[in-house]
């Protein structure tokens, strides 16, 4: 299992795009993928559940991934964050 | 006993007292029921079933937005199919109908309930709008559920007032319209399809109405559109009060038209007023006698009709009694003008139009690049021709290729239809509408191709001043650049004899009339609401006086100039 803190710097937070880019790209992997904020934790992988975290710009998460591509999984996923999820 | 009142933004006039017909947001009616341990996975499977289709439906709008509108949106549809299939929601589905015995639709139902509810808990301020409309896929997905292809439709039995959450365009035409007396809606606006649908059908349209649920339990109320106030609890007096002006606008909605639209300003110069429509039955009460033509028939609502496009038969049916009920007056059909907000409206999708990029794709353009579209049409037009006086008036042209390749077709479709022995007329003219920037350039080389212009002002403002629809178009009519644009389109048509028409809103202005007239318009095309004013400040006119204004508008700097030379003139024409 690997976990590392990950911020999200977006303008307007973790709204539909952003999420709709992450649940995407953590899709890919097979490795189960979560992301806990304030106490609550959701598989990323679903965009509901990101959506309904409510995720405010400048937030600190934990990103926790866990299987077989558990370090690709991190990497990909941390360097979307950091990139702004591609989209400013 | 007092009346109570609820206020509302009015979004279509009119005066009715009726029964009320309430139904739920989207008339969503779900199925609930225990199953039992043995039909678990048959019911699992075909919920299953229902989120595989709806994701297939989703990735088939995804590939149209994609194709028409931008990657922005088509990253809308990607969340919306993202939300269809999550896992999560398909778990605790499953855990539903497992644990719990409920039917698909009811585990379903309730279970994307809590996810709304949620999201609606979280919605910061920077969050609303940011979220995805969880209602559509909803929607969807139950749809596919239940099989039961009418749920969406409310069954009304007699003529009611409608209240609802909002209503789909589609679910407004669904509705036999003379059963719909009034609408009020908790959510709407001015120019959404249902508010347009409303004013073409007058149906008087009040929303933004807080506390609908209110009026579930009323009988029968006022809904008094014209000073954007509902009337509960009433009795026989308060009716009897109202009696008079409801019973006006009953006469006005059936016959809309009452006097004989001028044909000539007040020193007889000749001036033609045609009127703007876009349906069937709006057209069939119109007197042939009063009137003279319609400009602008917009064939496109044929689509929002049926929600989808229709095939040559129905669209041959409708031409054609569209033609017999104008007699010989002409009628200007204008091809299918898929916009971005038409496709929306026939994907009956709502996606927030704040943006204000310019769209380039609709119009003629993107018939071409359908041509089965395109074909089935043109040959519908040309055997509803030979009915009455139809001409044929392309959208949105941006280069001249774009009508050698329409007549072209045309000429292929006459010799299939010689071929084939059907009738056709010989001699159906084709126009151009002028409402993009490039035409503009290609105007000398386009009139020997046409028969007439006609100067779409709402989208030629959009071209030439390029703000949205959303902002108050009513100032840019105002613009020198408008103006100049007309200016030239005028020079071109008198030089080589091409009749031009204005329609599109600025004609429907008092001020901007005056302004068209100047530069030397003298034909105009305007909705049925606008009709008679037009034709008042037409019938009062003095070309002389007005024409004098020419060079003081065109050699104008800005649109406050203009409008201080054109409401200046106004006054002094008063008193």
């Amino acid at each position: 299992m690997q976990s590392r803190e990950i911020q999200i710097l977006n303008k307007h937070g973790l709204h539909t795009r952003p999420a709709t880019a992450f649940v995407t790209e953590a899709s890919k992997y097979k490795s189960e993928i979560m992301l806990e904020y304030n106490g609550v934790k959701v598989n990323a992988k679903s965009i509901l559940g990101l959506l309904v975290l409510a995720v405010e710009p400048g937030s600190k998460l934990m990103l926790i991934t866990d299987g077989p591509d558990e370090e690709e999984a991190l990497e990909a996923l941390h360097k979307l964050v950091k990139n702004k999820f591609n989209l400013e | 006993m007092t009346v109570k009142k609820k206020k509302g933004i009015q979004i279509s006039r009119g005066v009715v007292h009726g029964p009320v017909f309430y139904f739920e947001k989207g008339q969503l009616s779900i199925p609930r029921h225990r199953i039992k341990e043995a039909e678990f996975d048959a019911e699992v499977d075909r919920f299953l079933e229902a989120v595989r289709i709806s994701k297939e439906e989703l990735t088939q709008v995804r590939d149209l937005v994609l194709d028409h509108l931008d990657e922005d949106h088509a990253r809308i549809i990607d969340a919306q199919m993202l939300a269809v299939q999550d896992e999560e929601m398909v778990k605790s589905v499953k855990d539903m109908v497992i644990r719990e015995k409920k039917n698909a639709s009811w585990a379903y139902f309730d279970v994307m309930d809590r996810y709304e509810s949620m999201l609606l808990q979280t919605l910061s301020d920077f969050f609303q709008d940011r979220t995805v409309d969880l209602h559509d896929i909803k929607k969807r997905v139950l749809y596919h559920l239940q099989g039961d292809k009418s749920s969406d439709i409310p069954k009304i039995t007699k003529p009611s007032i409608i209240v609802t959450e909002k209503i789909s365009p589609g679910g407004l035409i669904n509705i036999k319209h003379n059963m719909v007396l009034g609408l009020i809606t908790k959510e709407g606006g001015y120019n959404s399809h249902a508010g347009i649908l409303a004013r073409a059908f007058r149906i008087p349209y009040l929303s933004d109405v807080i506390d609908i649920e209110e009026l579930n339990n009323c009988s029968e109320i006022i809904l008094d559109a014209d000073n954007e106030e509902i009337l509960i609890d009433i009795d026989s007096d308060d009716v009897h009060r109202y009696t008079k002006r409801i019973r006006n606008f009953q006469k006005q909605r059936i016959q809309i038209i009452t006097d004989k639209v001028a044909s000539a300003t007040k020193n007889g110069e000749p001036f033609h007023i045609y009127l703007n429509a876009g349906f069937v039955d709006e057209v069939k009460p119109l007197n042939p006698e009063l009137i003279q033509g319609i400009g602008l028939f917009r064939t496109e609502y044929l689509c929002i009709a049926e929600n989808k496009i229709p095939d040559e038969e129905t669209q041959f049916q409708a031409y054609k009694s569209v033609l017999q009920s104008m007699g010989n007056l002409p009628v200007i059909f204008r091809v299918f003008d898929f916009g971005r907000d038409k496709l929306l409206a026939l994907l009956d999708m709502e996606i927030i139009q704040e943006d204000h990029v310019f769209d380039e794709w609709g119009g003629i353009g993107f018939l071409l690049e359908n041509p089965d579209i395109l074909k089935t049409q043109l040959r519908a037009l040309l055997r509803a021709s030979v009915y009455g006086n139809a001409k044929i008036m392309l959208p949105l042209v941006m280069f001249t290729e774009e009508l050698r390749q329409t007549n072209k077709m045309l000429d292929n479709i006459r010799k299939e239809l010689s071929r084939e022995s059907i009738p056709f007329s010989q001699t159906i003219e084709l126009g151009a509408m002028i409402e993009t920037s490039s035409v503009l350039d290609e105007l000398d080389s386009l009139s020997n191709l046409v028969d007439f212009f006609s100067i779409g002002t709402n989208d030629l403002a959009l071209y030439l001043i390029g703000s949205g629809r959303a902002v108050d178009l009513t100032k840019n009519y105002y613009h020198p650049k408008i103006f100049h644009a007309i200016k030239k389109v005028i020079q071109v048509g008198q030089r080589v004899g091409v009749p031009v028409n204005v329609c599109g809103e600025m004609a429907s202005d008092p001020y901007a009339l005056i302004g068209l007239t100047a530069i030397g318009i003298r034909s105009v095309s305007v909705g049925t609401s606008a009709l008679e004013s037009v034709s008042k400040h037409v019938a009062s006119m003095d070309t002389t006086q007005i024409e004098k204004l020419a060079d003081p508008i065109l050699k104008a700097d800005s649109p406050a100039s203009i409008y201080s030379i054109l409401t200046q003139y106004q006054q002094k024409d008063i008193t």
